[in-house]
């Protein structure tokens, strides 16, 4: 026989194949325990020199009893909650707050990120200037202790609080803030969103070790809340890495709140990865309850809910409202998850915007009695009953309902078929065979237009259709991709949309969505609605520094704008959580409970994780 | 033979040119264009002429606002081992060698060799371990349908064949979950995912850890790849056996294996020795068109039980037009296509001394 | 009468077909007729053509078995018939078509091209007419018949077997949605409170039509490519190899998603839009047969004839050459359109594709939940009529591929 390349020989190969494959899978696994190793290192050397420093100051003297006290004594004013939710007979510091996210947030280091995950994140590792206390919604103070705002609102001093350190040990000073701000408004930095807040910036400076003075060009209403958020990034450690290598890193993540990353330099979006901050043995103010907190990634909803039954993981923030009522309804669920359905600040609305002109022609929607019967004829608490089962409130005007900018005296229209037939009649409308025609004589239709892939809008958008052929209107549903959509949008080339806006803000801008001037060009007013009392208006507030006096100008507007109905504002979604029971200390706030898990404890008998 | 596989080698570059100017023309002439999606997304909550301004900012960036052909040209040059180097600020400096990179994501704004090394490992791994198992059922079925002609195996086996030849891959995928991976019936298997979370602080195999039983790396991901390779393996293993039954049956037949058999030779022994050989050629020149056809499958399989391989990260791509994850993915889907046909044909030659290509 | 080169691609031939009765010399038949009698004496041939009729009744009678308008109603004293007022004029086309083809078909004495011929100008006749004739009420709200038997307006109301239209989504009940079988809805409820039995058959004229319209494109430009690149050869053979090859490797649903896009400015032509893209990217398959048949008959003697004689090309491709080397697409045919259905499932489940009306592919994606629900009759039900269409026109293929092949090697 000859000595030819055959299937033995084939067999052989592959075996030879996998068995290599088999060691190199190996030595990856080898690799990772190594690294394991190598943290576990550091981290001691970190306990180890700590404790050599306390040792050395003992024996010197340096510090003794009450001047720790004294020390701790001066930053009473910040985490006021904390305190007192801590000072609880069962308290035990201790645990790890498990929580999970759809996807991995793309990065961790601060200004490039974009997502909300890793801003939730970066928000326990980073320190702002000021705070807001989640439930009166006033300025706290935070790494500043006092501001001094000049009258004319366009020069803000900060005055630091001394012998704050970030996480690796640097002291927190005036040249941090102001390396901060430069960073930010830095071209080569890929920051353009967080940049353009700055733009009316003038200069920030340092006035002092541990003062600084932001000076603005022109009276700008959210000054004081751009500067005092910024969050303070260390001066020592970012300014060793270059643009490039700052934009395209994933996880430089350090600061001086109350919890820190194992390791601030070393993170990557593996999907199968866990987030995970440890406690900040250094943090200047009330120690967090739990000693980690984790976030693990779970993509699929089912897997997700899987996960929820084996307690594998502690929370679930935001499921939608079916897996929400699963876990309220299923009796073994419903004894080891508390369920929360809050209504926050941060939640945006779902609106119908009405386009007013199309094709240079005004549509059926310029007039305004038409914009009302629509909403008229939109039952809203059904729409929340049956497809956010119940988990939203019906929105009035852009402003969510618990910021001060909305007027608490605004009722929604009510869903009244009637009362929208009479108004349509009045707009020249008229019935033929239970269809109905415009004033000129042509068919009342319209497209609708909704995110192709959202699956709420579909059912609202079927909901829609189904409403307005009983009042003879024939609604074509439209799903779009969602560049197709932008790009409607900015043609205005639509006849109804239905999207929505995001919240986060405390207070918001309406001047891009309702104001003439954003009409034309890149403006969002992509309806086309124009109110020159509204305009003035906006002016105005933007204007205002004076607080109380700018609200009453926001209440005017909420109420023009109810008058108007430029929009269908359809609703605002509550925060929908569900957390482990062996929690307390989870008081729901006007911003949810998420950011706030430094406040929760577990009393020491039902402690889960121990390390 | 050696300059054979080098021609062909050579050949395989204008085909990969013209597949990644299809791929990316079509991409440029729908609505929304190169990197549509991707810049809607970037502007996150920021509205009106900040919107706009941050747009700008990365069209600039990604080159979007340059001519299509210097769009298409600049991604050849960064490919390319030879070509202009690049600086920060995107000016071309010296000619001569230089890394090839695959660019950077501009919906994950990630380098794409590193999303690529993150999930072709796991489609690879996915359809090479169905391979062997389609190739084990195909040929063993089929041989003994071959031989048993006409009896109760074959007579069976022709009909779930065609049946689960014709079964659609997405309703078996959902079959298989709803029913063996729900809360609702059985939860044989885990209904997602490639891993389990806490994946990384497994050991490699099984192990007793910290008072009980822990899966391990390796067993777990196995588990976990049980039913996609099910779904996956069905269609194409009964394609197989089909193939391997004619073929078989058709040899049986010919003139050399009835001088066997008159020689005195045992049934047997023709049949493994001499016929199945010659029966192999059939199944070999068929490869080539299975592995694609797998990859295509596989992106189904990905959705549908959330594994994050290669075709997720191309739909994705095509979902938010990212310019760079496209043309990678296209690329190399091209070249894995091009190369298993290349592949075949050296086989072909190894199974059949009368082929030559010289 | 020629070489037949099986395709590698669709499931390989049998060699040793089981026996049938076709060895009875009988008055000469055309090989038309002989093939499609060889074809249908199989059982599994039988089984699959059966169900196909099955669907396309269904597809065509939809309106008269699902339909939220009363076949008959009492109201006021006085008879009306809502259901034959909202009938569009794609059904009253069908309509039209099945019956004219029924009775044609039965009328064996008038020729066969003269029947041929008056179908198809009744069809295109009714089709002009009745879009121009047949207007459906503008607009239609399904509540309005409950409510009224309810409220006692209508006194008496006669409902086809299944009495709710595929887009009645039951908006006087207060949660309809996703709820199981029961005795009022046979197969339960979708995603949009609809009844599934509705959406199943009226989704069975989206299946049927996708499978021919794509397959006729697919094989009209395949045949044209093919043709060309066998017959003339040289360079134009090479370039278009190559183009063939390209697009055979590139990942088509990666070029699909690309032309998704395409699809959202116009919506209501997704369907047709979808259909002609699924049938370019197959034609490139067709296109390497016919080539293969065309190479080879191109030294055949009755070509150099027809060349000779001077006959222009379109008339030696397609008059001389293409009926000779037609066996292997029609075989793939078939098996094309089952192809076809199941890119239109996958397309649907992956959500892009139709959005208003409803596939069985888009049902069978009903049927994982957000939750982690499932609901298995949005899995069984359509999942089993995607599956039995398909094995149908797979069963038709294979029968057609065996009538064809060694028949004919057999006659050579």
């Amino acid at each position: 026989m000859e000595n030819r390349f055959g299937l033995k020989d084939l067999f052989l190969f592959l075996l030879v194949c996998g068995l290599i494959v088999l060691v190199l899978l190996q030595m990856k696994q080898y690799d990772r325990q190594w690294q394991v190793v190598q943290q576990v290192r550091n981290q001691v050397g970190d306990q180890t020199s700590d404790l050599a420093r306390i040792r050395r100051m003992l024996e010197q003297g340096a510090i003794s009893g009450p001047n720790l006290a004294t020390t701790r004594q001066s930053n009473l004013d910040v985490d006021k909650r904390v305190r007192r939710i801590h000072s609880a007979a069962d308290f035990a510091p201790g645990d790890d707050v498990v929580d999970v996210l759809l996807a991995p947030p793309d990065k961790l280091t601060p200004l490039i990120n974009t997502d909300l995950y890793s801003m939730q994140i970066q928000g326990y590792v980073l320190d702002t200037l000021i705070d807001r206390d989640p439930v009166t919604l006033g300025w706290v103070p935070r790494l500043a202790t006092d501001w001094k705002i000049s009258p004319d609102g366009l020069t803000i001093d900060f005055n630091l609080r001394q012998g704050v350190t970030f996480s690796d040990g640097q002291p927190l000073t005036a040249d941090d803030v102001v390396y901060t701000i430069q960073l930010t408004q830095d071209e080569k930095i890929e920051a353009p969103a967080k940049r353009v807040y700055l733009s009316k910036l003038k200069s920030c400076e340092k006035t002092g070790d541990y003062s600084v003075r932001f000076v603005f060009k022109e009276p700008y209403y959210m000054a004081f809340e751009v500067v005092g958020g910024t969050q303070v990034m260390s001066k020592k450690f970012y300014s060793r890495y270059t643009p490039q290598q700052f934009n395209e890193s994933t996880g430089l993540l350090i600061g001086s709140g109350p919890y820190r990353m194992a390791d601030p330099t070393d993170w990557k979006p593996e999907p199968g990865r866990p987030i995970e901050l440890v406690r900040n043995e250094r943090y200047w103010g009330e120690p967090g309850g739990p000693n980690r907190l984790t976030w693990r990634i779970i993509a699929l909803p089912a897997a997700r809910m899987t996960a929820l039954r084996n307690g594998e993981i502690d929370m679930f923030y935001h499921p939608a409202p079916d897996q929400f009522d699963v876990v309220k309804n299923d009796p073994e669920l419903s004894k080891r998850y508390n369920t929360f359905a809050i209504d926050t600040l941060d939640g945006g609305y779902y609106y119908i915007g009405w386009n007013e002109k199309r094709h240079g022609k005004p549509t059926y929607f310029a007039d305004v009695r038409v914009r009302r019967a629509m909403t008229m004829l939109i039952d809203r608490q059904r729409v929340i009953r049956d497809i956010i089962r119940g988990y939203a409130t019906i929105a009035t005007g852009p402003f969510n309902p618990l910021s001060p900018q909305s007027d608490p005296s605004v009722k929604p229209l009510p869903y009244d078929p009637e009362q929208a037939q009479k108004l349509l009649a009045e707009a020249g409308f008229t019935r033929k065979n239970n269809a109905l025609f415009g004033p000129d004589g042509k068919q009342f239709t319209f497209e609708f237009m909704y995110p192709s892939t959202s699956d709420t809008s579909k059912r609202v958008a079927t909901f829609i259709v189904d409403a307005m052929a009983q009042a003879g209107i024939v609604v074509r549903p439209a799903p779009t991709e969602w560049t197709v959509l932008l790009q409607r949008q900015k043609e205005r080339d639509l006849d109804a949309l239905f999207a929505g806006w995001g919240g986060g803000a405390v207070e918001d801008d309406p001047q891009q969505i309702f104001s003439s001037s954003a009409i034309a060009g890149v403006g969002d007013n992509y309806v086309q609605y124009s109110n020159p009392k509204v305009d003035a208006a906006i002016e105005a507030a933007r204007s205002t520094v004076d607080e109380a006096k700018r609200m009453e100008i926001w209440h005017e507007i909420h109420r023009m704008l109810h008058e108007d109905q430029p929009y269908t504002f359809m609703l605002t979604d509550k925060e929908l959580d569900a957390v482990d029971k062996r929690f307390k200390g989870v008081e729901p706030t006007k911003f949810g409970i998420v950011t706030l898990k430094n406040e929760w404890y577990v009393p020491r008998s039902m402690q889960k994780y121990h390390d | 033979m050696l300059t054979y596989i080098l021609r062909r080698l050579l050949l395989m570059i204008p085909t990969l040119l013209g597949i990644t100017a299809l791929v990316f023309f079509v991409m440029a002439m729908s609505p929304g264009g190169i990197g549509g999606a991707a810049l809607a997304a970037a502007g996150g909550n920021v509205r009106g002429a900040e919107a706009a301004r941050i747009r700008a900012y990365y069209e600039k960036r990604y080159h979007i606002n340059r001519p299509l052909i210097v769009q298409y040209g600049r991604w050849l040059n960064e490919i390319s081992p030879i070509g202009w180097r690049e600086d920060d600020e995107g000016n071309f400096t010296t000619f001569g060698f230089k890394s090839p990179s695959l660019g950077e994501s501009m919906e994950r704004h990630r380098p794409v060799g590193d999303l690529i090394a993150e999930s072709l490992p796991i489609t690879l791994l996915l359809n090479f371990i169905t391979i062997p198992i389609i190739y084990a059922i195909g040929v063993w079925t089929g041989i003994r349908a071959a031989r048993h002609r006409g009896g109760a195996f074959d007579s069976i086996f022709g009909f779930t064949q065609l049946a689960a030849w014709s079964m659609p891959t997405v309703w078996l995928g959902v079959m298989l979950i709803t029913f063996l991976a729900s809360n609702q019936y059985l939860h044989l298997f885990p209904a997602a995912g490639l891993t389990e979370m806490n994946a990384s602080q497994m050991q490699f195999l099984p192990a007793h850890v910290a008072g009980h039983w822990s899966r391990g790396w390796l067993a777990d991901v196995c588990w976990h790849l049980i039913m996609p390779v099910i779904c996956l393996s069905f269609g194409a293993s009964a394609f197989l056996t089909k193939l391997v039954r004619g073929s078989v049956l058709e040899n049986l037949g010919a003139d050399y294996a009835r001088t066997a058999r008159a020689k005195g030779v045992a049934e047997n022994v023709v049949l493994y020795r001499h016929v199945f050989r010659n029966s192999l050629i059939a199944l070999i020149t068929v490869a080539a068109a299975i592995l694609p056809s797998l990859l295509a499958g596989s992106v189904i399989i990905e959705t549908i039980f959330s594994i994050p391989g290669m075709g997720q990260l191309g739909v994705e791509g095509a979902r938010f037009q990212d310019r760079e994850v496209i043309l990678a993915v296209t690329l190399i889907g091209g070249i894995i296509t091009l190369v298993s046909m290349l592949l075949r044909d050296i086989f072909y030659v190894l199974a059949d001394p009368r082929v030559s290509y010289d | 009468m020629t070489e037949i080169n099986v395709s590698m691609l669709t499931p390989p031939a049998d060699p040793y077909p089981a026996p049938n009765a076709g060895y009875v010399v009988d008055a000469p038949v055309s090989f038309t007729r002989k093939v499609l009698r060889l074809t249908f004496e199989r059982i599994g041939a039988q089984l699959g053509l059966a169900w196909i009729v099955l669907i396309m009744v269904l597809a065509v009678f939809a309106p008269l078995l699902a339909n939220s308008h009363p076949l008959a109603m009492k109201s006021n004293g006085q008879w009306s018939s809502p259901l034959a007022r909202a009938l569009t004029p794609t059904d009253v086309t069908l309509l039209i078509t099945f019956f004219a083809a029924l009775i044609l078909w039965r009328l064996k004495r008038i020729r066969r091209a003269t029947r041929v011929w008056t179908f198809i100008g009744i069809v295109i006749v009714a089709a002009a007419v009745s879009y121009f004739t047949v207007k459906p009420p503008l607009v239609q709200v399904y509540d309005t018949y409950r409510n009224g038997l309810v409220s006692g307006e209508i006194s008496k109301a006669i409902f086809v077997p299944i009495h709710y239209s595929p887009d009645d989504h039951q908006r006087d009940v207060e949660d309809a949605r996703l709820k199981a079988p029961t005795l009022v809805h046979p197969m339960g409820t979708t995603a949009d409170s609809a009844d599934l039995a509705s959406n199943m058959i009226y989704a069975t004229r989206i299946a049927i039509s996708i499978g021919f319209v794509a397959t006729s494109v697919a094989i009209v430009m395949g045949v044209v490519m093919g043709g060309l690149m066998g017959y003339l050869g040289g360079w134009v053979d090479l370039i278009g190899m190559r183009l063939v090859e390209i697009c055979e490797s590139i990942p088509t649903l990666v070029l699909l998603l690309a032309f998704v896009s395409m699809f959202q400015n116009h919506p209501d032509q997704a369907l047709y839009i979808m259909m002609v893209v699924i049938g370019a990217l197959s034609s490139f398959s067709y296109a390497e047969f016919v080539r293969a048949e065309f190479l080879s008959l191109r030294d055949r003697d009755f070509v150099h004839a027809a060349q000779a004689g001077g006959l222009p090309l379109w008339s030696i491709l397609f008059k001389h050459m293409l009926p000779n080397g037609m066996s292997p697409v029609i075989v793939n045919a078939s098996f094309g359109v089952a192809g076809a259905i199941l890119i239109e499932t996958t397309l649907s489940f992956l959500g892009i594709g139709l959005q208003n009306e409803s596939s069985w592919g888009s049902l069978l994606e009903q049927a994982l939940g957000a939750g982690g629900n499932v609901f298995w009759w949005l899995a069984v039900y359509p999942g089993l009529a995607i599956f039995l269409t398909v094995l149908a026109y797979n069963l038709i293929g294979e029968a057609l591929r065996d009538a064809l092949d060694p028949r004919l090697n057999k006659m050579a």
